[in-house]
């Protein structure tokens, strides 16, 4: 699969990410560093024990010692090797919950760096993607790039070690022997490699596949939230079927993948059975001219057959750190992302004059720079200070994109938007969005406490608090279950936890607008989920909300126009309309056609069949 | 909730067994031949190893007499092709083996995902479910899942088959020992098995400290520090959305988000619970195992040298006994550890077991549904009575209400009047606590439910497209009828996307979930689809549950106007906030908290002012007055 490549993307080579990481363990977990120290020290030393056993045997029992001498000298060596061993494993082992368990940190990160890049990136399909790339990085277990280049490092280091020592001992056999089991090793990694290139050709489908199974499987079957659907339109037989075919392709692909895997398999251990068969004749000959007895010959067997499993570690683990680093790219390129830059300016809010007024001045803007047709094409807005604004137009008309400009979420492509007359560039970003109070159509409530979510403050005023729950309509509810500010919306950790239904829910993102009293208000559909009379209620009090505020509102729901100054219509790339309420209506343009559809079914007398 | 993990507690040895041998049965019901194949696999292996041995004993025991190089050699070079030929074919076996396993786990994937689709709906958000599927995230948060019980049960068998490939080879080993020799070895066994004794019990004590972080369900205390959102932040679950980066930015929530994430994870408690102990275990066990097989082989070298050192023995045979001896220790101490891993890994497949076998309660009736080619169909609420599980409140309450075929019905009420759990009691999702639902005079329980389903289209407030082919959801089945796929799409207003779509048309993919071509499509395109599929169904009783809450006066106008489309000649029940709706139903039937209140025309019921409806409609309809 061809893929652009983000213009942000990151190319460092292998050394710089080992390094990369190896800089954060010793920050933030140096204990693993001094672990893994011990591992590959004792690690490396350890199979030498192996092959020296047999070979003390041998000599002990040939060449007659007492008994008790035997078993001091066993005693002697079992005790050295008991230690080895066992620092080598408990040192591994132990060091993986240090390192496993840290990579939460790591995730933590990745996830804070979402919440720090300019909102503009979020929203791109690219970043998106870069975003789970890099959770993967972190989080595939010991198939993630993490565990690769950090494993991967320590195994290189490891067989290196194992590597000159047995070479020391094969040297004593003859020096012509050692450099041949290198070239044997140079053979098996031409082969890992050819396999690796021709497993490739596998990659895109498997990568195709395991998309498809997993959607089909986890969130297509296992959707709690289709559960309806799935049983009101039967759709058991159709998710059924589509993943029995996915396990047959599955099984197919996973057979060829085997059979290849097989055939350089059978070949690496077709050069093993020729390393044997020179190894058996080579020493047997050695026997024969007298240079090896008995006890050497069972050491350097076993030295020439463990040898070229070194050989193939330190190859496969080259290659692991080859994909690793590649990975490991991306993950740097997204925490390596530009972020907002939240504090530069020339200009501060606190000399403003409340309320503000904001302009759209000839601001041009699209999603995608090379589209045809911009969502905003030289557009022109005042709302005044103090000014009741409404926002309405058809799906798509652009009115999300109009908030997200206006809020600072992103920024004109030509064209400028000004504050009380001021290019807001001038003011720092952070204090930028402290003009607004603003109510989104998704809700966002974490699973925090209600203080928290209501003011994101760690010094809360909790009068102020209650007095934002009261003005949306809350604070009565909430005192009539118990609920108080320390109070979870999460029943996991707090037993008298609250759910929110979808109306108490926009009442409560109201409530949050509220206590944060900005200059500028703006509610984006906050009475979708509303029955009549409660949506009634806050169109009552949006003007003790709006008081002394520039505010805009934004719905399908007309009738809220009634209580706004201006009335915006938008469509195709602009203004169609804009006036009050009675000057579009008397224009009988597009939104008095608009109103009017959604007001008929309102009207007093008897609707005529016609109107359907 | 789990007050505490199962998996810590005790289990005696016949429980154990029967979890494994439960374990088995499924593993045999995915495939019969995994098993037969492991055996194989596992006697060729262990026949190959001690092949091994015993060619290089040979060799050795010939090299200490004298030999003749060619004739030797011959019978080497015999040897090693033969093994290197068993070496091809265990290959083969092996990979076919790891195939069966990977098909098996996600065979045993899709066999869970399945019940969960066929079991009762009630079941799904019930008590009972939520702890059960608690308890499967916490028994399969560590380790390989079923992959483990492979393994581990392949390990034992190795290890089994193992012991007594050794005690066959080394049996000639006992005639080089004399009754003289039997006090000390006594003394040797007597010591090994001491520490082998005290090293399993050291075993268990570390890998319990292990299993402590891995299964024990936190106290209320620990909660207090292990609590974070990691997790559940950065994959986008219920708490947060890419979309809410607006208010993170607007709210300056990030030093909160901060705080219960990244903050969270830095405290010594938090440490110590979940790296220090746990790494303290794991380090332990591991050590142990490791100390244990160090001890076995020296011991077994040491037995064997004795009796070597009488002089007897060929050095050949010393190493073969020797290897063998240690073998049988090692591999006895391996049964017990992987033992122990089997039983643990056979234990966490019981959530799952449990899952397989919850028997469904609901859909018993056996009556099947007359066919009505008028589709003359009554219907009646009588006196029903309704709880969600595991809540207090009553959803509805001595609810009664009749309506029949061909009838336009319009809900209304206040949020969380009862609305929808009404269509969800009408659909049998539920059934009710008290009271009876007939369709034409006959309780709902008692008719076969795979036909009673057949009488209803539904778009729920909540509907969910699937990311496949366009057609295949409109059908909700994987084969369709294109002209009616095209109609239903026409009827519900959704030509005009559907030429953009271009040439791939309805063979289109919904989203990019499922493959990176699918098409994104809008709330209010997707609320089309619904009801196009709804069409589709071409059921008596279609019932639509806000289904223009996403969309903007135009388009809620086309919904309106192409409703009579819809519906056709069949009943409809209409749910909206937007009153309106009601204007184009012949009965409105008025909610208020769980029970019916008012029903009537539209007319009938503005008429009585100090009613709900009256309240509801001028609340909405005051706004809409000419002025």
């Amino acid at each position: 699969m061809k893929q652009t490549e983000s213009q942000y993307q990151k190319h460092y080579n292998i050394f710089q990410n080992i390094g990369y990481y190896f800089r954060y363990y010793r920050q933030s977990i140096p204990a693993f560093l001094w672990l893994s120290l011990v591992e590959i020290v004792f690690g490396a030393v350890s199979p030498l024990f192996g092959i020296y056993l047999p070979k003390l045997a041998v000599d002990l029992a040939t060449k007659g010692v007492t008994w008790q001498r035997m078993w001091l000298t066993l005693g002697v060596f079992g005790g050295l090797c008991l230690c080895v061993r066992v620092a080598a494993t408990a040192s591994d082992s132990g060091k993986y919950f240090l390192y496993n368990t840290r990579r939460n940190e790591l995730l933590a990160k990745v996830f804070l760096k979402t919440l720090r890049v300019p909102y503009r990136n979020v929203e791109e399909g690219e970043t998106k993607d870069l975003y789970w790339k890099a959770m993967g990085i972190i989080n595939q277990g010991d198939w993630s790039a993490i565990h690769k280049i950090t494993y991967g490092t320590i195994n290189i280091i490891r067989n290196v070690i194992s590597f000159l020592l047995y070479s020391t001992v094969l040297s004593f056999l003859h020096p012509l022997v050692a450099a041949l089991l290198i070239l044997l090793a140079l053979v098996q990694y031409v082969i890992s490699l050819r396999k690796i290139k021709y497993m490739e050709k596998f990659r895109t489908e498997t990568a195709e596949l395991d998309k498809k199974k997993s959607y089909v499987l986890y969130s297509a079957m296992g959707n709690q939230a289709a559960a309806k659907d799935i049983r009101i339109f039967g759709m058991k037989r159709w998710l059924s079927r589509e993943k029995d075919l996915l396990l047959d392709r599955s099984r197919k692909l996973e057979q060829k993948k085997s059979r290849a895997d097989y055939f350089f398999w059978q070949a690496g251990s077709l050069l093993n059975l020729g390393r044997d068969i020179f190894a058996y004749g080579y020493l047997l000959s050695q026997v024969l001219a007298g240079v090896v007895g008995p006890g050497e010959f069972v050491l350097y067997f076993g030295a020439i057959t463990g040898f070229s499993g070194f050989v193939g570690s330190i190859m496969d683990s080259l290659a692991e750190l080859r994909s690793g680093s590649l990975e490991t790219n991306y993950y740097r390129t997204y925490m390596e992302l530009p972020e907002e830059d939240r504090e530069t300016g020339k200009r501060h809010i606190s000399e403003l004059t409340q309320p503000v007024s904001i302009e759209f001045k000839d601001v041009s803007f699209s999603y995608d720079k090379a589209a045809e047709k911009k969502i905003f094409d030289h557009f022109n807005l005042k709302i005044n200070a103090g000014e009741k604004l409404a926002l309405v137009g058809v799906n798509g008309a652009g009115k999300t994109t109009l908030v997200k400009l206006l809020t600072g979420m992103y920024e004109p492509d030509e064209g400028s938007i000004l504050i009380n007359g001021v290019d807001r560039k001038e003011f720092p970003r952070e204090e930028l969005y402290r003009l607004f109070s603003a109510v989104f159509q998704e809700p966002f409530i974490l699973p925090v406490t209600v203080a928290e979510n209501l003011t994101f403050e760690v010094d809360y005023d909790s009068d102020k608090a209650w007095d934002a729950l009261e003005r949306a309509g809350l604070a009565g509810k909430f005192r009539e279950k118990g609920v108080k500010l320390d109070t979870f919306f999460d029943k996991d950790i707090d037993e008298n936890g609250i759910e929110l239904s979808g109306g108490e829910q926009q009442r409560f993102l109201l409530a949050r607008a509220l206590y944060k009293d900005a200059p500028i208000l703006v509610l984006d559909e906050p009475t979708a989920a509303l029955d009549p009379i409660a949506e009634s209620e806050v169109y009552d009090n949006y003007a003790r909300y709006s008081d002394n505020k520039t505010a805009v509102f934004i719905s399908h729901r007309l009738a809220s126009t009634r209580f706004s100054d201006r009335i915006v219509l938008l469509g195709e790339g602009g203004i169609l309309e804009e006036g009050s309420h009675q000057e579009l209506m008397k224009r009988q343009g597009a939104y008095a056609e608009m109103f009017e559809v959604q007001s008929r079914y309102y009207a007093k007398d008897k609707l005529e069949k016609e109107v359907f | 909730m789990l007050e505490e993990s199962k998996l810590l507690e005790k289990l005696p040895l016949k429980q154990h067994l029967h979890n494994i041998k439960r374990v088995l049965k499924l593993l045999m019901s995915l495939d019969q031949s995994y098993i037969p194949w492991n055996v194989v696999a596992v006697l060729l292996s262990t026949a190959l190893s001690y092949g091994g041995m015993i060619l290089s004993a040979y060799v050795l025991n010939r090299i200490a007499g004298g030999f003749a190089f060619a004739e030797l050699f011959q019978k080497v070079i015999l040897g090693v092709v033969l093994l290197s030929l068993g070496g091809s074919v265990l290959g083969i076996l092996n990979r076919r083996i790891d195939v069966k396993s990977q098909m098996m786990a996600e065979s045993y994937l899709a066999l869970q995902q399945e019940k969960i689709m066929n079991m009762d709906f009630s079941m799904i958000d019930s008590p009972r479910l939520k702890e059960l599927r608690e308890r499967i995230r916490l028994e399969n948060n560590w380790g390989a899942g079923i992959f483990t019980v492979f393994w581990c049960g392949k390990g034992v068998l190795e290890a089994v088959v193992r012991i007594i490939g050794a005690i066959v080879i080394g049996i000639p080993m006992f005639s080089y020992f004399g009754k003289e020799d039997l006090g000390w070895l006594w003394g040797v066994l007597f010591l090994l098995c001491l520490f082998l004794g005290i090293g399993l019990k050291l075993y268990r004590y570390f890998q319990n400290m292990e299993h402590y972080v891995m299964f024990h369900v936190p106290t209320a205390e620990e909660k207090k520090f292990l609590w974070n959102y990691v997790w559940d932040f950065a994959y986008g679950s219920w708490h947060y959305r890419y979309g809410n980066g607006k208010d993170v930015r607007i709210y300056n929530s990030y030093e909160v988000m901060k705080k219960w994430t990244y903050d969270k994870l830095q405290g010594k408690e938090f440490f110590d619970y979940t790296i220090k102990r746990p790494g303290i275990g794991s380090a332990g066990s591991y050590g142990i195992q490791t100390a244990l097989y160090v001890l076995s082989q020296i011991g077994a070298y040491g037995i064997v040298i004795m009796a070597a050192l009488k002089g007897s023995m060929p050095v050949g045979s010393l190493i073969l006994y020797a290897d063998c001896l240690a073998n049988m220790m090692i591999q006895a101490t391996y049964v017990v550890t992987a033992g122990l891993d089997l039983s643990l890994a056979a234990r966490k497949q019981v959530g799952i077991l449990e899952l397989l076998e919850l028997s469904d309660e609901m859909y018993k009736g056996a009556l099947p549904m007359e066919k009505r080619s008028d589709n003359e169909y009554h219907i009646a609420f009588r006196n029903v009575s309704f709880k969600y599980p595991g809540s207090e409140e009553y959803a509805l309450k001595s609810f009664s209400l009749e309506f029949k075929v061909g009838e336009r019905l319009a809900i209304v009420g206040r949020n969380g009047s009862g609305k929808t759990t009404m269509i969800k009691l009408l659909c049998r999702l539920y059934d009710p606590d008290e009271g009876e639902i007939l369709v034409n005079g006959v309780d709902i329980k008692k008719f076969r439910h795979d036909e009673y389903a057949k009488l209803f289209s539904v778009v729920f407030q909540d509907y969910v497209l699937f990311s496949l082919m366009l057609a295949e959801n409109i059908a909700a089945d994987k084969d369709y009828d294109e002209e009616m796929v095209r109609r239903c799409l026409a009827d519900a207003g959704f030509e005009e996307r559907l030429e953009k779509l271009g040439e791939k048309g309805i063979e289109s993919f919904l989203y990019k979930d499922y493959t990176d071509e699918g098409v994104e499509i809008s709330g209010g395109e997707a609320q089309k689809l619904a009801i196009a599929r709804a069409i589709y169904k071409e059921a008596p009783f279609v019932l639509l549950d806000e289904p223009t809450a996403a969309l903007d006066p135009l388009a809620e106008a086309e919904i309106y106007s192409n409703f009579d489309k819809i519906a056709g000649d069949k009943t409809a029940i209409y749910i909206s906030h937007r009153l309106s709706s009601c204007r184009f139903c012949d009965k409105i039937a008025v909610f208020d908290k769980g029970r019916l209140v008012q029903t009537g025309s539209h007319e009938e019921l503005l008429a009585d002012e100090g009613g709900v409806y009256a309240s509801l409609w001028n609340a909405q309809a005051k706004y809409y007055e000419a002025g």
